[in-house]
């Protein structure tokens, strides 16, 4: 195999950062390079110090190639890619065409008082699926999407945690 | 009478709040020592723990009426704060208090129940002449009479709790279709809430801005306002910063609306601190919205503008004293803001993201203010409010406040959960916040990200994943990574850290 420059990329949604390797704790903005100090201690935790300033960071997650960085306590999920995974990447996007399903999940924990919704039913955006308790408050979840139900996996008191399925929607 | 002994019938920062007042004033306090945190901050700064940690009541002791009367005889106590929430606004407790010849360091039952139930609060505001938007006259039974008054009133409308407050219970209805499932939701969200199902209906005021007065009045029937705060950041009713003055009040509306403030609270014969709530729209016209008969979460930014300490004056009142202050002695100087900062995931709709506080690192200086109920180790749990700390700011104007506002956020430092502070940040960059003009739908209409975007974090984040990547995936000898100050990096820490997850 041709010795090709190696290099790594740090995709998030439709943003690429691009690290030549071996990666070097520096990071150059115009002319100048600056450089980067992982660190943890006692009084701070885990910390990132840049250009005289600490910054938190947690790793939240981090599953093969996907990363969940909390940075200054907001929350970046990464995925790494080698220069030929990307491109095979963006060849499966290609081909793939468009998410047509959109699951809804428990935005908290809490406890189902009512579904608004039926499978086969026709939906619009904004349209009030179900209500959910959570924190003493009921909340009304909304359709992100236009779309017919195609599944509801929960009921009136049905307690959920986070994440959890409560319904999908075939976009349309 | 003077008081010797307060029993803090509550938890968390207000009762760290409560008791950093109370002993300067030489008086003892007394808390209670719950199983859920029996290593909480406010423990360590009292006088005298009741350990209940035996207790095995289903009631949270801090909602038990009858035990907190009994601790309160137990321990010697002549006198219960409530600190918000929980008893402070339940008539029945005040009453309970009296009874037994506790001293409540709040108002008397009676305007606790007057303005606690928001149909009378209504009916005495009309009586009294105070702005207010137009309503139903009493409760509303059925989804049908709801339809018939909101189709008189004119759509939208909001359905409000008659026991309600906090945002709880409440339902807009644009359209008359929707009546029926909002009357519903309203209903059975006020009889879960607080155990009674009437609700009544009012025009609802769009895009209107939170103001409140703060009001404190004696025994002997002397009542004054110390001004207001705005709090139009909130979401789902909830606030999220408050600052005061308001920006959008001229002097002369001020004195108005604080007479308003005034008026409302003698109706009821008010006596210690409260905040008469109203509504402000782009017009400049303003609704009474409530009365909230007890020490609000917000009340650091009225005594950084006014110098009092509101504890402290609630208490002398409590013990029938005459207020210290005639409404002529009160000068607002400069501007205050607080933020509270909460263990909640903004980028996941502000949901509760509780854990232990593994560090806490707090500014400090002469134009902040830290009021907080945690320490590292503390844990946030998921039954009890998210409140991690509440970050309070002065400076002369408010662009000085502002500024100090934004520096003193970068130097907040907490590890172990999610902040709201990403949203702060967000917040002090905004220009519409800077101008003061947003309204209590800016969260929900105006904003499409509650975070701040920083390109250069990103970008660090970015280069950490791969870090991250290529020390899980690479041969470390065919791949050195050359750390400056390698040996204060603990690897063995980072990779329990990753394998936890």
């Amino acid at each position: 195999m041709a010795k090709q420059k190696k290099k790594l990329y740090a995709l998030l949604e439709n943003k690429k950062y691009g690290f030549n390797l071996p990666l070097t704790e520096t990071i150059k903005i115009g002319k100048r390079e600056y450089k980067i100090i992982l660190k943890e201690d006692e009084k701070y935790g885990t910390y990132i110090l840049w250009k005289n300033r600490r910054y938190p960071v947690e790793i939240s997650l981090s599953r093969q190639n996907k990363f969940d960085i909390l940075f200054n306590y907001v929350c970046y999920s990464f995925t790494i890619e080698t220069p030929f995974s990307l491109k095979r990447k963006q060849y499966l996007d290609k081909t793939k065409g468009p998410v047509e399903n959109e699951v809804i999940k428990a935005p908290m924990p809490g406890k189902v008082i009512e579904v608004l919704v039926r499978e086969g039913d026709n939906i619009n955006r904004g349209e009030p699926l179900l209500i959910l308790e959570a924190m003493k408050m009921q909340n009304e979840i909304n359709s992100p999407v236009n779309g017919i139900v195609t599944s509801v996996n929960v009921g009136s008191e049905t307690s959920v945690i986070k994440d959890d399925i409560l319904l999908e929607i075939r976009i349309i | 009478m003077n008081i010797k002994n307060i029993l803090i019938a509550n938890r968390g920062e207000i009762a760290v709040r409560i008791i950093s007042t109370v002993r300067e004033m030489g008086i003892y306090t007394t808390v209670i020592k719950t199983a859920a945190e029996p290593a909480a901050m406010y423990l360590s700064k009292a006088n005298f723990i009741y350990d209940d940690t035996e207790n095995e009541s289903e009631i949270p002791v801090f909602l038990d009426i009858e035990r907190i009367i009994t601790i309160a005889k137990d321990t010697g106590a002549d006198s219960i704060h409530p600190g918000y929430g929980f008893l402070a606004e339940n008539p029945y407790f005040a009453q309970k208090c009296s009874d037994n010849k506790i001293i409540f360091i709040g108002p008397s039952p009676d305007s606790i129940y007057k303005m606690g139930n928001k149909i009378i609060a209504r009916k005495i505001a009309l009586s009294n002449k105070i702005p207010m938007s137009v309503g139903s006259e009493g409760k509303i039974p059925t989804e049908n009479k709801a339809i018939r008054v909101a189709k008189k009133i004119g759509y939208p409308v909001i359905i409000k709790a008659a026991s309600g407050g906090g945002g709880r219970g409440m339902r807009i209805v644009r359209k008359e279709e929707d009546m029926p499932k909002m009357f519903r939701l309203a209903s059975n969200e006020a009889d879960k809430t607080f155990s009674d199902h009437s609700v009544f209906i009012e025009k609802y005021i769009e895009n209107p801005k939170h103001i409140e007065f703060q009001v404190l009045g004696d025994k002997k029937g002397n009542i004054i306002h110390l001004g207001e705060r705005e709090c139009s950041i909130q979401r789902k009713h909830q606030k999220l910063l408050e600052e005061a003055p308001s920006p959008a009040l001229t002097d002369e509306l001020r004195e108005e609306m604080g007479q308003m403030a005034v008026k409302i609270a003698s109706a009821v014969g008010y006596y210690s601190a409260g905040t008469v709530e109203f509504l402000f729209d782009s017009k400049g016209e303003y609704y009474f919205m409530e009365m909230n008969t007890r020490i609000q979460v917000e009340h650091p930014v009225t005594e950084l503008i006014t110098g009092l300490d509101l504890i402290e004056e609630q208490i002398h009142i409590a013990e029938g004293k005459e207020l210290r202050y005639k409404q002529e002695d009160i000068k607002l100087e400069g501007w205050a803001i607080e933020c509270r900062i909460n263990a909640e995931d903004v980028q996941a709709s502000f949901s509760p993201s509780p854990g232990k506080i593994e560090k806490i690192i707090m500014p400090s200086g002469k134009n902040i203010r830290v009021d907080t109920g945690v320490h590292a180790g503390s844990v946030i749990a998921a039954n009890f409010d998210s409140m991690i700390a509440k970050l309070i700011i002065y400076g002369k104007d408010r662009k000085d406040a502002l500024g100090n506002c934004k520096q003193a956020l970068d130097k907040v430092w907490i590890k172990g959960t999610k902040t709201t502070l990403p949203f702060f940040r967000m917040l002090i960059r905004n220009q519409r916040f800077l101008d003061g003009s947003i309204t209590t739908s800016f969260i929900e209409n105006e904003l499409t990200t509650y975070h701040i975007n920083s390109e250069y974090e990103e970008m660090l984040a970015a280069w950490l994943a791969t870090w991250l990547f290529v020390d899980e995936n690479f041969d470390e000898s065919s791949l050195k990574i050359d750390f400056e100050d390698a040996k204060n990096i603990n690897p063995w820490l980072l990779n329990k850290r990753i394998n936890r997850h």
